[in-house]
């Protein structure tokens, strides 16, 4: 059987998908707040890096870049209602590029399985 | 033989080593993330050697040109001299050719600069006062057809630069400079490619810079210039911008003033988003203030441009930048 990340396509998926997920994600008025004034081309990175290990692709993820990359939002209100439209635009992108729900569904618990990191707790 | 200097000190690294980890084991605080060479964080710029193309993989190719890398997945097999990105590479000396009112508020300053100072249009540099008073403008004239760096400055009454250059500066007048630095350049456009370039204000300097070097090395591609002012006689280019259009098929102007009803008027952010297409495909270049740049990028890419084609420069206030 081969890995979530090999059947998804590997690194070309994630490319595909990382452009699509970030302007849903700018898009989405619930949670457009709090990607006011950053870069966008590193914000475009930090997806990629974050896609990458939803995917189950290679990656060193820690958490405590997570952690420390959402203290100042989390300060600014964010909560589990923002993660939760966070991994619906996810599930909503994969499913425009036609990923199985099987997959879909593997991808979310991967990604949500960082929730307490992001939200500092 | 050294293979990996920072700054000016040699830095041991192991065979097959990556440049972050002998950083980080030099108790050197290079920024850092993923380790993977995805997130960035750990970006540096070689001043001397060729980082290896795995160390460049995701940048664009103004970064890629200027020698940009990922040092987290740089192994160097040939000697690097390396500085954290953001840093210019050293001082050097100018001296005042010229200095002319372009408008009210805005003069031309040209600079000869000392021999080794080498730019490309688009990017910007350090003007630094004797009393080590610096800020920074941005470079709109080409290396290979002027004997001078020109800036366009704005000058801002009671600011402490504007002062000087209003009051002090004189052709024959020594300066330091420092840089260059910036990615808004010419360096990886698709000659057949569309060109888009977007500036408010003096942003206009590093676009003028990018349009003659594109036009210089014969650009195919359609070329749109819009320029933004506050008032008629912001756009103190005209003109000259008007007359370039008559010899150049592919470019077209178009100059909007915010206090003006006429055709000519209203916001040069909202007539560029309402007219752009062939987005994905479009090289642009984005040059003015933080809200103007923050706002086109975004609405751009969510229209469809892609970041990567995406060049801009930010003017930020004294003191902080431009």
């Amino acid at each position: 059987m081969s890995s979530l990340y090999e059947r998804l396509g590997g690194e070309k998926a994630v490319d595909a998908a990382v452009d699509l997920f970030y302007r849903t994600v700018l898009a989405d008025g619930r949670i457009a707040r709090f990607f006011e004034g950053v870069n966008m081309e590193n914000q475009r990175a930090k997806q990629k890096a974050f896609l990458t290990m939803a995917f189950g692709g290679p990656n060193k993820y820690t958490g405590k870049d997570m952690r420390k990359a959402h203290e100042k939002l989390v300060a600014k209100g964010l909560n589990d209602s923002h993660v939760d439209a966070v991994l619906e635009d996810l599930s909503r992108t994969l499913r425009q590029l036609g990923v199985d729900e099987k997959e879909v569904q593997e991808v979310a618990a991967l990604a949500d399985s960082v929730r307490n990191d992001v939200l500092n707790r | 033989m050294t293979l990996l200097t920072y700054r000016a000190a040699a830095i041991e690294i192991e065979p097959g080593e990556d440049v972050l980890s002998a950083l980080l084991r030099a108790e050197i605080d290079a920024p850092h993330s993923c380790r993977s060479g995805v997130c960035q964080s750990c970006m540096h710029r070689a001043v001397d050697g060729k980082p290896p193309a795995a160390a460049q993989q995701g940048l664009c190719d103004a970064q890629k040109g200027l020698g940009y890398f990922l040092a987290c997945v740089c192994v160097p097999d040939t000697p690097l001299t390396i500085v954290p990105a953001q840093e210019a590479e050293s001082r050097s000396g100018a001296v005042v050719h010229s200095i002319d009112r372009l408008s009210g508020e805005v003069v031309r300053l040209r600079l000869e600069h000392d021999a080794g100072f080498a730019y490309r249009p688009g990017q910007f540099l350090e003007l630094i006062t004797d009393d080590g008073l610096g800020r920074h403008y941005s470079i709109a004239s080409v290396p290979e057809e002027d004997p001078f760096v020109e800036l366009h400055i704005r000058l801002h009454p009671g600011g402490r630069m504007s002062r000087f250059i209003a009051e002090e500066l004189a052709p024959g007048r020594r300066l330091h400079i420092a840089g260059p630095l910036g990615t808004c350049i010419y360096e990886g456009v698709d000659p057949e490619q569309p060109m888009t370039l977007i500036g408010s204000g003096t942003g206009l300097a590093p676009l003028v810079g990018v349009l003659r070097d594109a036009l210089r090395r014969g650009h195919r591609g359609p070329i749109r210039l819009y320029h933004g002012a506050r008032e008629r006689e912001g756009l103190y280019l005209h003109d000259h911008l008007e007359a370039l259009t008559e010899r150049h098929a592919n470019l077209s102007y178009v100059p909007r003033v915010l206090s003006d009803s006429g055709p000519q008027g209203g916001d040069v952010a909202a007539a560029a988003l309402a007219h752009e297409d062939a987005l994905p495909h479009t090289a642009f270049f984005l040059c003015g203030g933080e809200k103007l740049v923050g706002r086109l990028k975004r609405e751009l890419y969510l229209k469809g441009a892609s970041l990567k084609q995406m060049r801009s420069d930010t003017f930020l206030p004294a003191g902080g930048g431009r």
